[in-house]
């Protein structure tokens, strides 16, 4: 029979070895000026992601690219994607400003309501002096119908960049996608990350607690979902130093699903040794806690198999627009699965263990203690 | 209970396909709207923008500013006659814009983000304008008391303005007829008492949309602006006006946060290729399930295309909006839904090897595996529920969905499959073992002596 937990010092230093890499790369970030660690998409940076496509199919990145940097956007980054279009990056943004205010006239609440509003018929009317002629050019226009093809922006910097590339390289043809972030909405999202992430391992390491009456197999789980978080994010820093792969808003999503999804392979082995706790009153607790590890390993595994199958799938076939995403959620599941058997069930020996020597008798299952942690 | 519960299933699946499939109205609609699969913005194409209100002349955004802004927005926006377009306030001072289908974005963001300061302005004697002629007003000051001006000032603002109409004369000609609030009725009943056959300006963001000539004393605060063309307004301008005076001010000005446009045609590649991608994931899954545990796999497969077809009613039903990371939860929320039958089931073939026969097999999986799935699932809506509560609108979709598969599952992945499997246990044909993956001795073993002890080898 297979002993995980007197192997435990080989899964840890297992741990050790995928996690302290990634944590590396990912305190690079901070180091490094963006040079190497997490890459963060214009969804925390801010700026602008533009994705167009010129009617001259034989332009080339470097084109683009060089075109750009004569434009004086010395920091774009240009991509060639499937069918054609260019990703660019610019730290521009096309956002509008703020007009200036005209100065004094106190705003209460107007109300521009639409009730009809006859006018009394005494009064007398000023009428227009001249001809009404000219269009008002700040006033609504009632005119554009949606069409086929998004408006290539003429307006702003943006549509200054866009009129100098069409000058130097010919039309372009049709614009995908046109976003622009700023900082403001990019420095929302960080706080929310992390607010969001704290949160959520709380509400699990409550949860847990809660459900097993037993605050260290809340803390081991938890313990097992931190380590599932650095192995993400960890593996994004790596990719993104040597393949520019990016973190984008939904990243924080994943990082919430794994965190939900991978303790359940820790729930379904601690509810077994709760079950076999009682069963087998009086054996070692390690013995326990293994024997109920083997007898769960199959569903475990099988469990996150039908989800690495559906991930699998959507990382394949679901479009570059979730790639990210997907991978996230992966790389979270597969290590989740990891973490519950071979982290927290071990560290949850090791804990009962040590309080056991500390209040100076073997285990039992009488050996639920509050503990100081 | 248990002798209905194959009604209840199979009267919540009929309605379910037909939500799916039949052209329904929605219920309690008025006036009736037909029951559909809402796509958001990366699906379809569109605009999306994030504004905030920015405080004026020191003055917070309140509440009321805040909605104001939207209501006249969400006119702005209405005037170009896109469909269904999305106006929401966000927490104290944002707005979020989302457009569906609209490619003239530049022209719909230019006119949600302008301010549209609206301000009536007296021209001194010593000038005249012409309507359309620019008019900086940025060092423009309050017209002082007692009504002789030099230099421009602002009378009043698009504040004071009550209302807008299309009207007409005494002659019947079109004219634009509008109503001031209190403060204003007296400021341009005291100008316009001591000012006839001057000009008066209105003017939108710096530039003069209409300058008349006061005709007389306008006491009761109801103005009519008439045009010297024959017949008065054309009707379009008459109405551009109207629209001017009503939508043209915001009482706050507006900063755009953020921007996306996505082409609709990209929006149709993402679908289709994520409708492929769930197919493909569904399809993977309900193969392995079948391989794997036989006649249960197949069972908890029915269970599973019985749970696409509910969640996705219960999409339409309420309805949710699907987006790109929406379908990605929907997908993932098919593999997590199995997921619970696998505990079942392995709980059941250990309960069949310790000697249990079929049907005690069964029963035992589903309870001894129940504590696991209540467990688990709670854990999964505990973290989807602070991403739907703390997240962002995108973040929210994903979590609505997962939430809604984790409650749907529960009731198809347990209820759904354990009526089935009731039912095709108790016949004769199905209980083989090798339907069950399991080997024949272990199917019919029986324990002898010790009752409910495990078998399994001890370390």
């Amino acid at each position: 029979m297979f002993d995980v937990i007197g192997k435990k010092r080989w899964f840890f230093a297992f741990s050790l070895l995928i996690t302290i890499p990634g944590l590396i790369f990912i305190l690079l970030t901070p180091f490094s000026g963006g040079q190497a660690g997490l890459k963060f998409s214009i969804d925390y940076t801010g700026g602008t992601t533009w994705s167009i496509k010129f009617a001259d199919a034989s332009v080339t990145t470097e084109q683009v690219r060089d075109e750009l940097v004569a434009l004086g956007q010395a920091d774009a980054s240009v991509a060639l994607t499937g069918k054609g279009f260019f990703d660019i990056r610019l730290s521009k943004l096309d956002l509008r400003h703020v007009e200036p205010a005209p100065t004094a006239v106190p705003t209460l609440a107007p109300a521009p309501t639409a009730e009809p509003s006859p006018a009394a018929s005494g009064s007398p009317a000023p009428s227009a002096s001249v001809e009404p002629s000219a269009e008002p050019s700040g006033s609504p226009e009632p005119t554009a119908i949606p069409g086929a093809i998004t408006q290539v922006p003429t307006e702003g910097e943006i549509g200054r960049i866009a009129t100098g590339l069409q000058t130097a390289l010919g039309p372009i043809s049709e614009q995908a996608q046109l976003s622009s972030i700023g900082a403001v909405v990019s420095s929302d999202l960080i706080n929310q990350a992390i607010v969001l992430i704290l949160v959520g391992s709380l509400g699990i390491l409550g949860w847990i607690t809660l459900r097993f009456r037993d605050v260290k197999m809340g803390v081991t789980a938890l313990v097992a979902l931190i380590h599932d978080v650095i192995v993400v994010l960890g593996v994004f820093a790596i990719l993104g130093t040597l393949f520019d792969v990016e973190i984008d808003g939904l990243f924080v999503t994943a990082m919430l699903t794994v965190i939900g999804f991978s303790v359940h392979d820790t729930i379904v082995v601690f509810d077994r040794v709760r079950e076999n706790r009682v069963r087998h009153a009086g054996e070692p607790f390690a013995e326990i806690v293994n024997h109920s590890l083997l007898q769960t390993f199959g569903r475990s595994v099988t469990t996150s198999f039908t989800v690495v199958l559906t991930l699998t799938a959507l990382l394949l076939f679901g479009g570059s627009a979730t790639e990210e995403f997907v991978l996230a959620l992966l790389i979270g599941i597969v290590s989740g699965t990891y973490s519950s058997i071979f982290n927290a069930s071990p560290l949850l020996v090791v804990w009962q263990e040590w309080e056991d020597r500390r209040h100076g008798r073997r285990s039992g299952p009488t050996a639920v203690r509050r503990a100081s942690a | 209970m248990r002798r209905f519960l194959p009604l209840v299933i199979i009267a919540v699946g009929l309605a379910a396909i037909a939500i799916d499939f039949a052209p329904l109205d929605r219920p309690f609609s008025d006036p009736a709207v037909k029951i559909d699969t809402r796509l958001g913005l990366d699906l379809q194409g569109g605009l999306r923008g994030e504004y905030r209100a920015l405080p004026a002349n020191g003055v917070g955004v309140s509440t009321d500013g805040l909605a104001n802004i939207r209501t006249i927005i969400e006119n702005r926006i209405n005037q170009y006659g896109v469909a269904e377009p999305i106006v929401q306030t966000q927490g104290s001072d944002r707005i979020v814009v989302e457009i569906p289908g609209v490619t003239n974005e530049q022209d719909v963001r230019s006119l949600i983000g302008s301010t549209g300061r609206l301000d009536f302005v007296p021209i001194p004697t010593s000038l005249s304008v012409n309507q359309g002629q620019p008019m900086d007003l940025i060092t423009a000051t309050t017209c002082p008391a007692g009504g002789v001006v030099t230099t421009i000032c602002i009378l009043f603002s698009g504040d004071q303005l009550d209302s807008a109409t299309i009207g007409q004369d005494e002659r019947g000609n079109t004219a634009v007829n509008f109503v001031l609030k209190d403060a204003g009725q007296r400021l341009f009943s005291e100008w316009t008492a001591g000012h006839v056959n001057e000009q008066f300006a209105i003017v939108l963001d710096s530039t003069i949309i209409s300058a008349p000539v006061i005709q007389g004393p306008i006491t009761g605060g109801n103005v009519q602006i008439t045009s010297g063309s024959i017949g008065g307004f054309p009707q379009a301008e008459a109405k551009q006006l109207v629209d001017v005076l009503r939508f043209g001010a915001l009482p706050f000005p507006v900063e755009e946060l953020s921007s996306d446009t996505i082409a609709p045609t990209l929006g149709r590649e993402f679908l289709d290729r994520s409708i492929l991608a769930g197919g493909i994931a569904v399809g993977l899954v309900l193969i392995f399930m079948l391989l794997h545990y036989r006649l249960p796999g197949a069972v908890a497969g029915l269970a599973l295309m019985y749970y696409a077809l509910v969640l996705f009613a219960v999409f339409r039903l309420i309805p949710v909006t699907l987006t790109l990371a929406g379908i990605a939860g929907f997908v993932l929320s098919v593999g997590m839904a199995v997921d619970a039958n696998i505990l079942i089931f392995e709980r059941s073939k250990e309960e069949l090897r310790l000697g249990k026969s079929l049907p005690q097999a069964i029963e035992a999986g589903f309870s001894r595996a129940w504590n696991s799935i209540l467990d688990s699932n709670v854990s999964s809506l505990i973290t989807a529920s602070i991403l739907y509560f703390f997240g962002s609108s995108v973040i929210q979709g994903f979590a609505l969905v997962l939430i809604l598969g984790v409650l749907v599952s529960m009731f198809t992945a347990i209820t759904v499959t354990r009526t089935l499997l009731r039912l095709i246990v108790a016949r004769e044909w199905a209980r083989k073992a090798r339907l069950y993956g399991i080997s024949e001795s272990e199917f019919t073993y029986r324990p002898t002596g010790r009752v409910r002890r495990e078998v399994a080898p001890r370390v």
